[in-house]
């Protein structure tokens, strides 16, 4: 199936609009940010604009691993995850369509075009905050949605599909060029990379769920049934859950015992006055 | 005189907040105008009259707001209930509003973003990328369809937890049992980031060891001692850096691709 670099590039600068975070067309995050803008999904949906879905997945299951622990927390985020998969497997299906580009367009673009887009955006949209800011206090209700709404997305649009679009359309020849003079050495250890990156994800969130020392025990209890039991994700799920209401229960018991325990401690001493 | 909300008004508020939560958001108001889009057709019926009270209702609602949108539908659940209370003459304070924002929006984003952000999206990401193997778009549309669900129903059970409960909601979120919920909670989300480090992480050693004539591979020996044990080592180490040796995300990348370099280099990986 043959589709122009034009149309499939379009395609892919519209499709980061309506992954990005401060979409609202599909329930605001939900449908946006969290299922669109997901690196798995950015591949489908970049896939689909290319006219070869197989290739797309793959690249959407590559990037994904290394975004697998991505987290937005307060609107900052270390690396711009929508600008990253729909960038970086969009340039990466112009190419050729191979996963371990994807992962390093992906990760670059992420880490600097991304967040200087992102930044941007977010700085300009204190114009249109002021404003409804304004439009509340004046009770000009449409004010408020036009510069809640309308002039935001606008800015997004312009913001979020022309560079995609324009990275793609015409950073193909630029990313072709590179890829013909590069060595098989760095394409090897660009697919290893790609393989060990999302140990940097999964840390980060480790850092955040892992408060104390004792928690290792856990870690390393979920790692076990994945690595040597073999066990599915879903498996896994179901066992955790489990062992969470043990824990439930558990931290009621020590409520209790604290109190047996004084007062048997009582009844010894008691005792020993025998 | 004035009747109380019925079920398409409180659908519509959710769906004002729901869909355009994110829509204006800077760092300096994030989702403060959100509200008070959600609240316009609210101020429009119940302050028909009151030009005054509605440029309060919407001043009051065009503050900085920051939770995680979905599970923080709770909050917007209670403070619908509380804007009823006012606007129907009960002894409600027009502050109580402002101040239930203010104090919940904090540890909603932090359970919220455990929660959606640490366990669910991951989980069903990498249950989705099991299904994706050679590329089948089954994968992705798991993920798609499963989200797709979930997401909307927790923003909706939330909200109408929050407005059932109006203030009694708090107790839930601040109690004692709430801490053990929580703890209990982190437990399955750690045990998943374990299953997460086993499943989503791939590193293997190309070495072999010479046995005479013959020539054994190390991984596959490792595989029958301790399996995944160098991508066990890789989060590890990961992990050291980023939570004992506090370095950016981005130094512990450069490290990273210095080992894998070095590693490739000299036919380790």
């Amino acid at each position: 199936m043959e589709t122009s670099l034009l149309l499939s590039a379009l395609l892919t600068g519209i499709f980061c609009y309506l992954g990005a975070i401060e979409t609202p067309w599909l329930f605001g995050i939900t449908g946006g940010f969290y299922i669109l803008g997901r690196p798995l999904v950015a591949g489908l949906l970049v896939g689909l604009a290319f006219g070869d879905v197989t290739a797309g997945v793959l690249c959407g299951v590559a990037v994904q691993g290394v975004f697998i622990a991505n987290l937005s927390t307060g609107g900052a985020t270390n690396s711009e995850i929508t600008y990253a998969s729909y960038g970086g497997i969009g340039l990466a299906m112009a190419t050729g369509g191979n996963p371990a580009i994807a992962v390093t367009l992906a990760i670059l673009i992420g880490q600097t075009f991304g967040l200087i887009f992102y930044n941007s955006r977010m700085a300009a949209y204190s114009f249109w905050n002021t404003k409804a800011q304004k439009a509340a206090e004046e009770l000009d209700y449409n004010g408020i949605t036009f510069n809640h709404v309308i002039g935001p997305q606008i800015t997004s649009f312009l913001l979020r599909a022309v560079p995609v679009f324009l990275a793609v359309y015409y950073g193909q020849p630029l990313v072709d060029g590179l890829l013909n003079t590069i060595p098989e050495v760095v394409t090897h250890i660009i697919s290893v990379l790609g393989g060990v990156l999302p140990a940097l994800g999964i840390a980060m969130l480790m850092n955040i769920v892992i408060k104390e020392s004792s928690h290792f025990i856990f870690f390393f209890a979920g790692f076990v049934l994945m690595a040597f039991a073999g066990l599915s994700m879903i498996a896994l799920v179901f066992i955790a859950a489990l062992v969470a209401y043990v824990v439930y229960l558990a931290s009621e018991r020590r409520g209790v015992v604290t109190e047996s325990g004084g007062t048997s401690a009582a009844v010894f001493e008691d005792d020993e006055l025998f | 005189m004035q009747e109380k909300l019925t079920v398409k008004d409180r659908r519509q508020i959710w769906a004002r907040w729901g869909f355009t939560h994110l829509s204006s958001m800077s760092y300096e108001t994030l989702q403060a105008h959100a509200w008070a889009y959600a609240f316009i057709p609210f101020a429009k019926k119940f302050y028909k009259d009151d030009l005054e009270a509605q440029r309060r209702l919407m001043t009051r609602h065009s503050m900085f707001y920051n939770t995680e949108p979905q599970t923080g539908q709770l909050i917007n659940g209670i403070v619908t209930s509380l804007e009823e209370q006012i606007a129907l003459g009960e002894e409600v304070s027009e502050d109580m509003p402002v101040n239930i924002k203010a104090t919940l929006m904090g540890p909603l984003a932090g359970i919220g973003d455990s929660i959606i952000q640490g366990i669910i999206v991951p989980l069903l990401l990498s249950i989705a990328m099991g299904m994706a193997v050679n590329g089948s778009a089954i994968g992705p549309l798991f993920y798609m369809i499963s989200f797709g669900i979930v997401g909307p129903l927790i923003s909706y059970l939330s909200f109408n937890y929050g407005y059932k409960l109006g203030v009694n909601a708090i107790d839930v979120i601040v109690g004692e049992n709430a801490q053990r919920i929580t703890d209990a909670f982190n437990i399955l989300g750690i045990m998943v980031v374990g299953g997460l480090a086993a499943s989503n992480i791939y590193l293997s050693t190309a070495l072999t060891i010479p046995m005479g004539t013959e020539v054994q591979e190390l991984q596959s020996v490792m595989d029958g001692i301790f399996p995944r044990l160098l991508p066990l080592l890789m989060v590890i180490l990961s992990w050291w850096l980023i939570a004992k040796k506090r370095m950016s995300a981005t130094k512990v990348i450069l490290i990273l691709t210095a080992i894998v370099t070095v590693g490739v280099l000299l036919g380790v990986f």
